[in-house]
Formats: C-alpha cells, structure tokens, sequence
C-alpha cells in the first residue's frame, strides 16, 4: 500500500500564554512571555535555587465543560488533555454528537470511531494527584495527634481533604489518552507516549505513521502536562538538577534559548495541544480547512545519559536528517525549524551546533519555550501546532530575549512573516529520547 | 443553615454526579435502585458530598445511605453537630 498523506485540520492549545489555540498564537506573534515568582508555600520546604516558573492562566473549567464532579476525579494534566482536544475537533469542524450526558461523552461525526485513534504523550500524567494522595495518606496519622505522641503536626502542612476514589485513574499516565477516547467514543489504537519532553513529538509522529500506513483515518494526537502541584515536588525535582533558569536582576529577562547569557529552562506549570490529523483524501472530501500537512517523522535514542544529551550530537543529527529524508526532501528545502531550544547551557550548545552541521544557516530557527517556558511533554505538542499554524499563517514568532546568539544561525528575531514551504519540530528527552516531525504548507 | 438549604445542596449535588432532575428528587428515592446508582456512582456522590459540605464522610456512614431522605437526614445531623459545614 502506497504511503497515505496526512494534513492537519484541528487545534486546540492550552498553555501559561492563553487557554486557546488563538490566545496562545497572538501573544507568541506579540511577544507575550509567561513569568512569575513560584508560590510562596514552596519556599516552606526548600530553598530552591530558581524562585520563577511560567503558570498557567486563571482556567474556568466549567466553562471549558468540565463540570464540578470531573473536576474532583481527572487530573489538571487531563482536564488541559480534554479541553485541548475539545477546541481542537470544534476547529476541524466536525460535529460531536452527544452519546452519553450523564458520562458527558460524544461521538465524532466521522465515518468509523473504530478508525479513529488517539496518540497523546506526557510526561508524568496524574503526579499533581499522586502527590495529594500521597501526602493524605503520609499524613493520615498527624489527623489523631493522641494516638502518635512522637509526631509533632504542627510542624507539616494541613492534610488534603481526602484520599480519592479516583487516585489511581487520575495518577496513572495512560489517563491523558483515555479520557479523550472516553469523551468522543473513539474504537481504534489508544496510546499514551512517555518520552519525558520528547513525548508530545513522538505522539505526533506516531499518529502520523498510523495515518500514513492505512491503520486509522483519524487522530487526535498531542502533549498534555501539569506539573505545579501544591509543595513544589516538581519544580524542586528539576531544580536539584540544575536544570532551571536563574531569576537573575529582571525575571522578564530570564528566559533565553540560544542567548550567551542563558541559565536554564523557564519551568512552566504545564499545558496541552491536540492536533486533529486526518487522510488528505477524506480531509478534502468533507472540504476541511488544513493547517499543514505532516510529511514526515523519525526518532531515535542517545544511549548516552539519563539526564544530559550526548554533546557529539550525531544521533540527533542522524535523526533530524532521517525526519527530513522521510518527508522526501534533503535538508535544503527546510526553511523553519521549530527548535527544543530549551535554555539550558549544554542542550543549546549543541542543537544549534546540530542546525548549523545539517542545514547551514539559511532556515528560520524559532524557539517557542523562549516564550510559553518549558511544558515538559506538553511542549512537544505544543511546538507542533505552532509550527502548524506557522505554515498556515507563513508567519514566524520571534525568539524572546535573544540578544546574544550562541551561534551564527538565522534565529527569528522579530515576528512577522516568513516563507515557510518546509518546516521540521524536533525535541530531545531526559532518558535521551529524540524525535522530529517534517510538516509542509499546503498548496 | 436551613434544612431547606442543606436539602437544596444535596439534591444539586446528586444532580452533578447522576445527572437526574434535582426537581423530580423524592425522600424515599433509593438512590441505587431508583436513580440508577452503580458502586462507582456511590463512591463519587460521597466525594462530592464531602467536597460540597467540607468533610469526611467514612465508609461505615456512607454505606447507611440508602434514599435521598437519608442522605438529607445525615448531612443535616452533620452540619448541626458542626463536623460538616
């Protein structure tokens, strides 16, 4: 069977820069960063090196149709899932009728539910809810003081209010995918990628493939990642790591991929982006508005290092150029690459040095956390609708806070338009997962 | 609070979790065997039940719930000895 073609006719986008797809789209074009001093009650359990993250907007889950009891049993990581997902099948113009109200589940007005798949990618899934379970369960003794006289309660935090009958369902990672095969009664492969900050990429990818190769003629296909929970658990994770930006004299100013003075990645609270992926054929049949279509995907593995990228570079290399073989190309016919662009010392050093090595400085290289900080997996997603809606748009947002390049590349410095007939989105892992989609504007 | 009150939070609560009409809620409605209620519905109502009125119900409590009535009843008891809200 002949390799099928896939285009991309949905998105939904949540991210700390807005709660659509649009919102998130006009402040990466105006240059609307994310970033604030963390909580306060953080800093009752550690003195973290970093004090900045990128939170989430204020979010009216009700209003996204997320009701008050979904909300006490699905985790942030999957109500930013379904709310993404949900934007993005409205955007694609397909109609969701109602299958179940009381399990508040539809049905996609799309030939076969059977055919239609889900490929979502996060990072740590339901950890907000681990930790609140967790920390009830820890802390279930302190609630009867007399019964433990050695404890001293007023030294820990107040207990959370209950253990759930949904902690295992909303902790597990699976759920992102779930939930949305749940909500629109969606039969066919069902997966869940966990690539760390690959993740949302190989989602993608693998959607892509699954389209291509004739085993589904839909998918909704993404990231979604939340990671604020209320002691600071994560942040302090990737802080001991050193892998966080400093706050430096101007916390406005401490975001910067590829900039000489960069000192780690903007911890973002998290986010989501779902992609609804379809067969050109039928996409065009049922006359749907196609953003880009995806033309193709590679990835592969460092072997190296937990925590740190191989600084050869070569295996990304090696993956970036077999993304682009895949799509039919050679590295020439890029012209956008939608960066990892993270912000930490060595993973900057050596992407651009990969860029550089594989095409040269002629394409457009926008780093889209200098903006939205780091989603984790979300990202993954994320960076593909904005390269999506780069193609669509022919219009670049610009790298925030670049004042000094690391390297001689033709990183966006300004917003605006931009060419762009080929365009790659690449992300590389903690665990040294590394994947790359090719996308191309439609003619 | 009024019990008219305290009946009113409870019926929206049922509402939200069994998605039956707060209007058409009785007393004497067992909640299994006339709203539909399966185990997982039961667990859910009781933390949302929590949720709304500020506490925890234990599992020996929430087995005792039977009808609507019940549910009311315990809730009001609750609230009057100040261990829900």
């Amino acid at each position: 069977m002949n390799r099928r073609r896939v285009v991309v006719t949905g998105i939904g986008m949540m991210s700390p820069l807005g709660t659509t797809a649009g919102d998130c789209w006009s402040s990466l074009l105006a240059g609307r960063a994310a970033v604030a001093r963390i909580p306060a009650a953080w800093r009752r359990y550690a003195e973290t090196a970093s004090t900045i993250w990128a939170p989430l907007p204020p979010i009216d889950w009700a209003a996204l149709g997320i009701g008050r009891i979904e909300q006490l049993q699905i985790d942030p990581s999957g109500m930013l899932a379904i709310t993404a997902a949900t934007e993005a099948i409205r955007d694609a113009g397909i109609a969701t009728p109602p299958v179940d109200p009381r399990k508040n589940t539809y049905r996609l007005e799309f030939p076969a539910a059977d055919r239609c798949g889900v490929f979502m990618g996060t990072g740590v899934g339901g950890i907000n809810s681990f930790f609140g379970n967790v920390a009830n369960h820890l802390l279930s003794p302190l609630a009867h003081p007399g019964d433990h006289p050695d404890h001293d309660a007023s030294a820990l935090p107040p207990m959370p209010p209950r253990f759930s009958p949904y902690a295992v369902p909303s902790m597990m990672p699976n759920a992102v995918s779930a939930l949305l095969g749940i909500r629109w009664s969606l039969g066919g492969p069902n997966l869940t990628f966990a690539q760390a900050c690959a993740a949302g990429t190989v989602a993608v990818g693998h959607a892509f493939r699954a389209i291509a190769d004739g085993a589904v003629d839909l998918a909704l296909c993404g990231g979604a990642e939340y990671v604020g929970d209320p002691y600071g658990g994560m942040f302090r994770g990737f802080d001991v790591a050193r892998t966080l930006a400093a706050a430096g004299d101007d916390p406005r100013r401490a975001n910067r991929p590829f900039d000489r003075d960069r000192s780690g990645f903007l911890f973002a609270e998290g986010g989501a982006a779902v992609l609804v992926c379809e067969e050109a054929e039928a996409a065009r049949r049922r006359g749907a508005r196609c953003y880009a279509e995806i033309a193709g995907y590679a990835e592969n593995f460092d072997g190296y290092s937990i925590m740190a990228m191989d600084p050869a570079g070569d295996r990304i290399a090696a993956m970036i150029a077999a993304a682009v073989q895949d799509a039919g190309g050679g590295p020439e016919a890029v012209d956008y690459v939608n960066a990892h662009g993270t912000g930490t010392a060595v993973n900057d050093e050596i992407e651009s040095a990969v860029i550089e090595r594989l095409f040269g400085r002629r394409p457009v290289v926008a780093a889209t956390k200098s903006l939205t900080g780091h989603c984790i997996a979300a990202s993954g997603g994320i960076e593909a609708a904005v390269t999506a809606l780069s193609l669509f748009h022919q219009t670049t947002h610009a790298c925030h806070n670049l004042d000094h390049p690391i390297r001689d590349l033709n990183f966006a410095r300004q917003a605006g338009e931009c060419p762009i007939r080929t365009a790659v989105t690449q992300s590389f892992a903690f665990g040294g997962h590394n994947a790359a989609v090719v996308m191309r504007r439609i003619d | 609070m009024s019990d008219d009150g305290i009946r009113e939070r409870v019926a929206s609560t049922i509402r939200d979790v069994l998605k039956v009409d707060p209007d058409s809620l009785g007393s004497d409605q067992r909640i299994r065997e006339d709203l539909g209620s399966d185990s997982l519905d039961s667990v859910t109502l009781v933390m949302a039940l929590e949720d709304e009125f500020g506490g925890s119900i234990t599992d020996n409590d929430a087995k005792a719930l039977a009808t609507v009535g019940d549910v009311v009843d315990y809730i009001s008891r609750r609230v009057a000895e100040k261990s829900l809200a």
